[in-house]
């Protein structure tokens, strides 16, 4: 019996027993994963066709003799090969975990995600075929190919034309916040700095601005937390997030090897939550949008119990005369002294044990034992970090963010070895700003005071006349996405068709339609999406591995993610279009010759930030070498900003806040009001409706997807595993509603709240996943799968929170009913996904 | 094209074996030719081993056994329920090297109830035996290698393996590696 293990080229199955090994004199590249923000270090390899290394070590470019050990890094699974061009001429390449890192992924760890990072490349032969490669124009209705030179014209012609006659307000441009520095600086120096429109939002959100505005009214930056103090840490609370779902590898390597209890907030019994329970920690499953609630109850528990960390809370939080005295008015108006905060938390039964425990779910002694666990219950704290995400600051915005400050702050939870109060993050951090946010120039105000642009609000109105939406499917993206793609399908369609490929034509008939009150959309993304469809101009970017970019992850830690490949077709980077794009509309200062200027040019904006790299900037000038260059020397290990000059030597930073001095006026930390009540009157209008027979519908990401994805929907492994999106039902409400695994079950809402507070509908489909891992009453879906729009059911309307204009994406809420059989699903699996080992805990690798 | 001649490459030889065309082949793999002689393709030849008969197997009671070699873990189990690639008259025995491909820890939780393996004590991935041993939730990128089995008589015959194991470029490759005696 033998079975066939010819030399593989990359085929996309990982059917064969053989892998194939970079040889002895492969080029080698490093970058970070491109998806989630731990970001761990990867190492690149491309060789020619043919020339193989060999499992001996002294025959291969990782040194390794194969096969290596469990734990050992090194191997190089099926999907960590393809094949990609270099210079024209087909290489294989392998994209590897790092086996030697030293920070972050130590020894070569990794997830499902950068597992496969290889099989998101381009190559003409494979899934990744249909990636976008030349400039595109709608005609009639379809997409043509057209140059370079013809596309940005256009670009430039529209955008001088809107901008003369109808304002820099009717200009807008809709664009990933987290991306490389490179792009996201080149980008703002022409939305807001030559344009200076208001007209700006980022992937997430409907407005520029904070998305954590209760941490920042309390002083304590948003990003602070080392992977090292999640390490030191006694205790860890994890609150609306899954860390081993969508933070991997900071939670295998850092958090559950360093033993600290987990305190899991989450309506759902996920992986996290269920180590908790394995592992000395404990789970309060509380209702969607009760967090606010549940946080001022522990926080009241811990004040009347003497449990804070009175040291820290004297020396380190704001006086009433301090807090009268800051600058910003939201400061002033929602800060608070402890005393106050613990008047405002005494005012209200609900914060009480017993009320508490009948609004959040969570049963009272479970609420008394996070208290304990979180403070020590004795007045000596344990080490304790709070960290958070979506779950907690995409729902009741404000008030959670404020309520789960306070608690940070009466545990002192900052600045310390294992004490931190942060944000586990969403992206990695790739932003950059060349100008400010023009926000006096916003038509939008909240209390008589400005705030940012709500620009869908803005689009819907009809006052947007030409968008420019780079990397992101925005319309599935954005809540009320029915209701949204409704409009814009009508302002597009406004005025004439563009029925030609002359150049002086086209523009005449977009000028014509932007003047008759439509709308010119233009797209430039990778792949095409749902956001595509109504797109006059298409622009192919080329992204990871096809240009040299630098960003910072969760923890700070800039690197440079190289360039070792080559675009495909026509693409080119971001930065280049709207450079090119500038220049046309005639600005100075887009004349950069490659991303490494960019990169420099760009860093006196990082100053004094937490993202600070003036200093690597300044000693590349000193040495006369490239800034890229030398941060490449730095390899997967990268420089933790903020980063200093001590000398000719770089400083880093690896805590935040270790003065304890606070981003407020007065350097001190303020506690701010958590407002219950304005949580549960908007509660009112977002929960589900019983005589409706509506449950919630959460959602969020799933541990082998991300984002929209336009990578993962190419991966074999993805599509066999979720070949459609799943809701989590749980099996009673699933019986009540006579649906099994793997029925396609419709998501219908018939009151969302649209961009201008209209009533519409929406919905979606999805397959039906039957678990107790959600309670009656509360289902969970992905919440961004192609063809099916969960975000239909969420509300889109901004006065629900004018203090921040942020979108309760996890409130979703709609009635589930069967349809019938899904189809094509013979691959996907219905085990559960919150298995945990019985009593064992993570492994802790030998050399950290 | 039909196959002629079927060569194979002692096992314990250090390094590889020169061929004709300068081309060197790890040890454990062999070579096939077409009927004018040339290579067409290398081949890994796997031994056949028995691993158990049919009629000593337990619904949901896991036979753990080495294959291709002594130290490569894996695992046979008639699952209860037709399965994907299940053999048998029942189409539900399958059997899955034990070796987690994200990391390569040894698995030994095995849940009868939903057929999974898992999870890996390591990062906790969990495989569907139901699904062609497919990472059920986790961080492996990879099915679990699956044994080929084959019925002979009542014997239970492992003939081969599909997909990388765990930290091998070759699963017959290497010279600590003794590759099991056919039976």
């Amino acid at each position: 019996m033998t079975n066939v293990a010819a030399p593989s080229t990359g085929g996309f199955s990982s059917d064969q027993a053989r892998t194939l090994i970079p040889p002895v004199g492969s080029t080698e590249h490093t970058t970070c994963c491109e998806y989630c923000p731990v970001a761990c270090g990867y190492k690149v390899f491309t060789w020619p066709i043919g020339s193989d290394g060999g499992p001996e070590a002294a025959d291969n470019a990782l040194g390794r003799d194969f096969p290596v050990g469990p734990l050992a890094g090194g191997w190089i699974s099926e999907n960590m090969h393809t094949v990609v061009r270099v210079d024209g001429a087909l290489r294989n390449c392998v994209v590897i975990p790092d086996p030697d890192a030293t920070v972050v992924n130590v020894g070569g760890g990794h997830s499902v995600r950068g597992g496969a990072l290889a099989k998101k490349l381009y190559r003409s032969d494979g899934p990744t075929s249909d990636r976008l490669t030349t400039p595109q124009l709608r005609v009639d209705g379809v997409l043509v190919p057209i140059p370079w030179d013809v596309a940005l014209d256009l670009v430039a012609d529209v955008s001088r034309h809107v901008i003369q006659q109808h304002g820099e307000l009717a200009w807008g441009m809709k664009i990933y916040s987290y991306q490389f520095f490179e792009n996201t600086y080149a980008a703002s120096k022409l939305a807001l700095g030559a344009i200076a429109t208001p007209n700006w939002s980022p992937h997430h959100a409907p407005a520029e601005g904070d998305d954590v505005p209760g941490l920042s009214d309390a002083g304590i930056d948003a990003f602070g937390a080392a992977f090292a103090d999640d390490r030191a840490a006694d205790v860890i609370l994890i609150a609306g997030t899954d860390p081993y779902e969508t933070k991997t590898v900071r939670f295998t390597q850092w958090q559950s090897p360093g033993g600290a209890a987990l305190v899991v907030v989450d309506p759902r019994r996920t992986f996290t939550a269920a180590y908790a329970e394995e592992n000395g920690g404990i789970h309060l499953q509380i209702n969607p949008g009760t967090d606010t609630c549940l946080f001022n109850a522990i926080v009241l528990y811990i004040l009347e119990h003497g449990w804070e960390d009175h040291e820290f809370v004297r020396a380190n939080t704001a006086s009433r005369r301090e807090l009268d005295a800051e600058g910003h008015w939201r400061r002033v108006k929602f800060g608070r002294t402890r005393e106050e905060l613990l008047e405002y938390l005494r005012s209200d039964r609900d914060f009480t044990l017993t009320g508490a425990a009948r609004v959040t779910g969570v049963k009272s002694e479970k609420i008394r034992e996070a208290a304990r666990l979180l403070s020590g219950g004795t007045g000596a704290q344990p080490l304790t970090s709070v960290l958070f995400e979506k779950g907690v600051y995409w729902s009741h915005n404000y008030e959670n963010t404020a309520a789960i400050a306070n608690l940070g702050l009466v545990l002192g939870a900052v600045g310390r070895e294992g004490r931190a109060t942060a944000r586990m993050g969403g992206h990695q951090r790739g932003g950059v700003k060349a100008a400010s946010y023009p926000l006096a120039k916003s038509p939008h105000e909240v209390d008589g005071h400005p705030i940012e642009m709500d620009t869908e609000r803005w689009l819907v109105e009809g006052r947007t006349r030409f968008r420019w939406v780079v990397g992101t499917n925005w319309l599935s993206a954005m809540a009320g996405s029915a209701a949204l793609s409704r409009r814009v399908a009508e302002l597009v369609g406004i005025g004439p068709t563009i029925t030609s490929t002359d150049p002086k034509t086209v523009l005449a008939q977009m000028k014509a339609r932007i003047d008759a009150g439509g709308m010119v959309l233009v797209h430039q993304e990778i792949y095409e999406n749902e956001s595509t469809r109504y797109a006059d101009l298409v622009l192919p970017a080329a992204t990871w591995g096809e240009e040299d970019f630098a960003r910072a992850n969760a923890e700070r830690r800039i690197r440079l993610y190289q360039r070792f490949m080559d675009p495909p077709g026509d693409a080119r980077p971001d930065w280049w279009i709207f450079a090119q794009v500038a220049r046309r509309m005639g600005f100075d200062g887009f004349d950069w010759a490659d991303s490494n200027a960019v990169f420099e040019e760009s860093a006196p904006r990082s100053g004094g930030s937490r993202k600070d790299y003036r200093a690597l900037v300044e000693k590349a000038r000193r040495e006369g070498v490239r800034a890229h260059d030398l941060l490449a020397e730095h390899g997967t290990t990268g420089l933790q900003a903020p980063l200093g000059l001590d000398g000719d030597r770089i400083t880093e930073t690896v805590r935040l806040h270790e003065d304890l001095r606070f981003k407020s006026d007065s350097g001190r930390a303020n506690f701010v009001l958590p407002d219950w009540s304005a949580v549960r009157n908007r509660n009112r209008v977002l929960a589900p409706r019983p005589e409706k027979g509506e449950v919630w519908v959460l959602n969020g990401r799933v541990n082998a997807l991300w984002n929209n994805l336009s990578d993962f929907s190419r991966r074999q492994l993805s599509n066999d595993r979720w070949p459609l999106n799943p809701i989590e039902i749980n099996p009673l409400d699933a019986r009540r509603w006579g649906i099994g695994a793997g029925d396609l079950v419709s998501v219908e809402c018939d009151s969302v709240l649209d961009q201008v507070g209209e009533r519409t509908s929406g919905g979606f489909t999805a397959v039906a996943y039957p678990t107790d891992a959600v309670p009656p009453g509360v289902t969970f879906t992905y919440f961004l799968f192609p063809g099916s729009p969960s975000n239909n059911v969420v509300p889109a309307d901004t006065s629900l929170q004018p203090l921040s204009l942020r979108y309760p994406f996890k409130l979703g809420r709609g009635t589930i009913r069967r349809l019938g059989r899904a189809s094509g699903i013979d691959t996907m699996s219905f085990v559960p996904r919150n298995l945990v080992p019985s009593g064992g805990t993570g492994h802790v690798p030998a050399d950290v | 094209m039909a196959m002629t001649r079927r060569e194979f490459v002692a096992a314990g030889a250090a390094v590889g074996a020169a061929l004709g065309g300068g081309v060197v082949l790890p040890v454990g793999l062999a070579w096939e030719r077409d009927r004018s002689g040339s290579v067409i393709a290398v081949v890994a030849r796997f031994p056949d081993v028995v691993i158990t008969d049919q009629g000593s197997l337990v619904e949901g009671e896991p036979v753990w056994f080495s294959y291709p070699s002594e130290g490569q873990a894996n695992m046979l189990v008639k699952m209860g329920w037709p399965v994907d690639h299940g053999a048998g008259p029942d189409r539900d025995v399958v059997a899955f090297s034990t070796h987690c491909t994200h990391m390569g820890c040894p698995i030994q939780e095995f849940s009868p109830a939903t057929g999974t393996l898992g999870p890996c004590p390591c990062h906790f991935t969990t495989f569907d035996l139901g699904k062609d041993g497919m990472p059920a939730f986790g961080q492996a990128t990879q099915h679990l290698p699956r044994v080929l089995l084959r019925l002979d008589g009542d014997g239970v015959v492992a003939v081969g393996l599909r997909r990388p194991i765990y930290g091998h470029s070759d699963p017959l490759h290497g010279v600590a590696v003794r590759v099991l005696e056919s039976t």
